[in-house]
């Protein structure tokens, strides 16, 4: 059978820890390589480890690969299953089989509405966290798949908002699905398990490694049709997820930063070469096809309308809400109000910042605006 | 001859009973000192010998052994010359014996038989009382402290003479003289921290409810000042608690000789300090969070601190006191303390500055946030943020103002403190709903809400005090 050929195949790369992607599409396809003579395998400059793993793998017993996949919870799929991820089909150079893990049964097409892939910056700013955390809950809040890479950063937001929400996440890893990587996301890759998938096109036991962060960018482009890019410096590696994302033809947005921020250079750049703007949930929500967020009726106390305006030009420390000459404990009640009914939400510096969208109120700046 | 004189010997900061008797025998002129003495005590020999000297008392040139009872504890420290030279004097029948037995001294000897204070004198004079002593010799320098504990009379002695004449009669004891204040009292103002509204108010709200405080922000944004002023909007301390201060700052030997304290304590223990110089340990004196007793404690850079260091501290601010166990003994230590910790936002001090960018890797804010996190940080009642001050803002309201309202809040507290509301209770609920903090947490903002209310003068805890106690759960780490 052919999915055997390419299984066999895998199993050879997972033995040697090389990669067969690039060799089995040289050789014209898994059971030509599998198939080839000694002098053909030659010719295309296999290692000699690796062309022995393969003679072994033709006899292999697939099944108990397959077994023993299973006994780790991860399933395989390849090229030749009829299972594959369409998605990944459209790439130029899709993964020969890749390993599943985790909970969510079906990977959603790539259309609009099916999946939205999220990355950024591993050393984000608390601004570009929120955003991240706030369009990976919506997202996933409405039933979107949210993919993303695991990363510190960016990446983590967007899962854990979409885990808040208990909705569905996608983790592509450039490792093994038994491997949590980076260390410090146990806790987090643990909870995508349990509602979420994990998704690599290397076989368990592959430690995390450099050049595999790059490669699997093209499978996070690739499950999602929109691609938003919350904070990348320039030459981010979220750029290459958005190069992508173009050879593909997905959508990709950006979330913008201050003119001149280094910390948004990569995201600015992306916008002024045509991507989309993405500021806040009802931005994604037309990328996304589906409904708006719903409105919150305001606050009904003026006070507390006044401090939201305040926030909703940039985040600001308490004594800063107040002003010179208010009164530290009621701000603090007020902001602390907010707080627990889901208008604000503090960054990890302790500044409070708005948590949904809020239309400033027309009326001239109060004393509580004024600084 | 056998003669036997009485010391008291400090361990912690309470004193015991020490029997020191002397025999002079025929035989090869020698001089020895047993009963586990240390190497001070060992020195004594010479110290006694020239006292005698000077003092014009005859040494006596025959086998001298002076045993320190109980003999199998080891004892450190220069306060037992004067008695160790009493009892020789008494021995060689230069002194009258029975008196000499009877009252308690406590005393460096000068080279010039001249008498110097030790340390504890107050603890001693208390212990005095307690062993049966007729009366306390002490030097000039320790008199006023000694005094303080008005058990038994507190004679005071200028030198080896001056005591023998005392007790025989012969001569008077100087009068007790008034100890002027410490210096180091002097507690700065609160009006002199400009700006920082919020972390004022976190300081006044703990100051009234007795809570642990946790600020952070960049260097130079006035932590370590808003900390030193906490001592002067503290009430001030009651005599029983002069007394207490006292008796670990004395048994320290922190005590200017001939002075006393009026303020409570405020210690800084640089993040270098180790567990025993925290909680107390080597030779069994206090460590720092005795030291602070009644006062603060106040641990800057909190995450630069050693984390075992940190982790001693757990109990004693459970339990409001450290045992300490050494070979030498173990004592038990009051540790009444309030806690002032501060931190920067992240290693470089830039995290959250919104003109300068932090430059601390990931890792690393990860690692130095991480240190604080656990035990300790569960007793710091409040967490708030001190950002970045301005150098033009108003100066704030004078300690005087603030220690009013510190005084009023205390006093309700402690009268009928007040309950938590049911608009409280639903808005508390509902933020652990929401994730906002743990049950822990939850407890904490209780806590604080009834100080607010307290400083109010509010007799329950109203919704708004419960949201503002929310606000000091310090942010998202």
């Amino acid at each position: 059978m052919s999915g055997g050929a390419a299984l066999r195949i895998v199993i050879a790369g997972a033995r040697t820890g090389i990669e067969p992607g690039g060799i089995t599409r040289r050789a014209g396809g898994p059971e030509k390589l599998l198939a080839a003579s000694a002098e053909r395998l030659e010719r295309l400059g296999l290692p000699d480890s690796f062309a022995q793993e393969l003679r072994r793998a033709r006899r292999a017993d697939v099944a108990a690969f397959r077994a023993e996949l299973a006994e780790s919870g991860t399933t395989c799929i390849t090229v030749a299953d009829p299972a594959y991820p369409p998605a990944l089909r459209e790439l130029h150079d899709p993964p020969l089989a890749v390993f599943l893990r985790g909970a969510l049964a079906e990977i959603p097409l790539p259309a609009p509405g099916g999946a939205v892939a999220i990355v950024g910056a591993r050393r984000p700013t608390d601004a570009g966290l929120r955003i991240a955390r706030r369009l990976g809950a919506f997202a996933a809040g409405r039933g979107v798949a949210v993919v993303s890479g695991m990363a510190l950063g960016i990446d983590a937001a967007a899962h854990g908002g979409a885990l808040d929400t208990a909705g569905p996440t996608i983790a592509v890893l450039g490792c093994g699905t038994d491997v949590a990587y980076p260390r410090r996301h146990r806790g987090l890759y643990e909870r995508i398990l349990e509602s979420g998938l994990a998704i690599s096109e290397y076989p368990p036991g592959t430690p995390p490694a450099p050049w595999r962060f790059p490669a699997r960018n093209r499978l996070i482009a690739a499950l999602a049709a929109t691609l938003v890019v919350v904070e990348a410096r320039a030459r981010s590696g979220a750029l290459i997820t958005a190069d992508h994302a173009l050879d593909l033809g997905r959508d990709i947005v950006a979330v913008p930063g201050a003119a001149g921020s280094s910390a948004a250079a990569g995201t600015n750049g992306l916008i002024k070469s045509g991507a989309g703007l993405v500021e806040d949930e009802s931005d994604l929500a037309v990328w996304l096809g589906i409904d708006a967020p719903e409105r919150h009726p305001p606050p009904a106390d003026g006070e507390a309308c006044a401090v939201l305006d305040r926030l909703s030009g940039a985040p600001a420390f308490p004594d800063e809400v107040a002003g010179a000459g208010g009164s530290p404990g009621r701000t603090a009640a007020l902001l602390s109000r907010l707080e627990v009914d889901g208008w604000v939400a503090r960054d990890a510096s302790g500044r409070y910042t708005l948590a949904r969208a809020w239309t400033p109120t027309a009326s001239p700046p109060s004393t509580a605006t004024a600084r | 001859m056998v003669a036997r004189a009485l010391t008291l010997w400090l361990t912690g900061i309470t004193a015991r009973r020490v029997d020191v008797e002397a025999h002079v025998a025929d035989g090869v002129p020698s001089f020895v000192v047993v009963g586990l003495a240390d190497r001070a005590v060992q020195e004594a020999r010479q110290r006694v010998r020239s006292g005698m000297t000077s003092a014009e008392f005859r040494f006596p040139i025959k086998r001298l052994t002076v045993n320190l009872a109980p003999a199998q504890e080891r004892k450190e420290g220069s306060g037992f010359d004067l008695a160790i030279a009493l009892a020789l004097l008494a021995a060689s029948g230069q002194a009258p014996r029975d008196r000499v037995a009877r009252v308690a001294a406590a005393a460096e000897l000068g080279l010039d038989g001249g008498l110097r204070p030790v340390r504890g004198a107050l603890a001693m004079a208390e212990a005095a009382g307690r062993v049966g002593a007729d009366a306390l010799i002490v030097a000039p320098g320790s008199a006023a402290e000694a005094a303080l504990a008005g058990t038994v009379p507190v004679m005071v002695a200028r030198s080896l003479r001056h005591v023998v004449d005392i007790l025989a009669d012969r001569d008077e004891p100087d009068p007790i003289p008034d100890a002027p204040p410490a210096i180091a009292a002097a507690v700065p103002d609160l009006a002199d921290v400009r700006g920082q509204p919020r972390a004022r108010r976190a300081l006044e709200i703990a100051a009234a409810g007795g809570h642990n405080l946790l600020m952070t922000g960049p260097p130079g944004s006035g932590k370590t000042m808003l900390a030193r002023r906490l001592t002067g909007i503290l009430p001030p301390p009651g005599p029983d608690e002069v007394l207490e201060i006292m008796r670990i700052h004395s048994a320290a030997g922190l005590l200017a000789p001939g002075t006393r304290l009026e303020g409570r304590p405020f210690r800084a223990p640089h993040h270098s300090a180790s567990a025993a110089a925290l909680v107390g340990g080597a030779r069994l004196r206090p460590g720092e969070v005795t030291l602070a007793h009644r006062g603060v404690l106040f641990l800057d850079e909190l995450p630069e601190f050693n984390r075992a260091a940190l982790e001693a501290l757990r109990m004693p601010l459970e339990d409001g006191e450290v045992l300490v166990s050494r070979v030498a003994g173990s004592v038990r230590l009051p540790a009444r303390c309030m806690v002032v910790a501060a931190m920067n936002p992240c290693p470089c001090g830039l995290a959250g500055d919104p003109d300068r960018e932090c430059t601390c890797p990931p890792q690393r804010l990860h690692a130095y946030r991480s240190r604080v996190s656990g035990p300790l940080l569960d007793r710091l009642d409040l967490r708030v943020e001190a950002p970045r001050a301005d150098a033009h803002a108003a100066p704030g309201e004078a300690t005087s103002v603030v220690a009013g309202r510190v005084a009023r809040a205390r006093r309700r507290l402690a009268d009928d403190p007040p309950a938590v509301g049911d608009d409280a209770g639903t808005l508390l609920d509902r933020a652990v709903e929401g994730m906002l903090l743990s049950g822990r947490g939850a407890d904490r903002a209780r806590r604080v809400a009834a100080t607010i209310a307290a400083l109010e003068g509010a007799e329950t805890a109203s919704a708004d005090h419960m949201a503002e106690a929310l606000s000091f759960r310090g942010a998202a780490a």
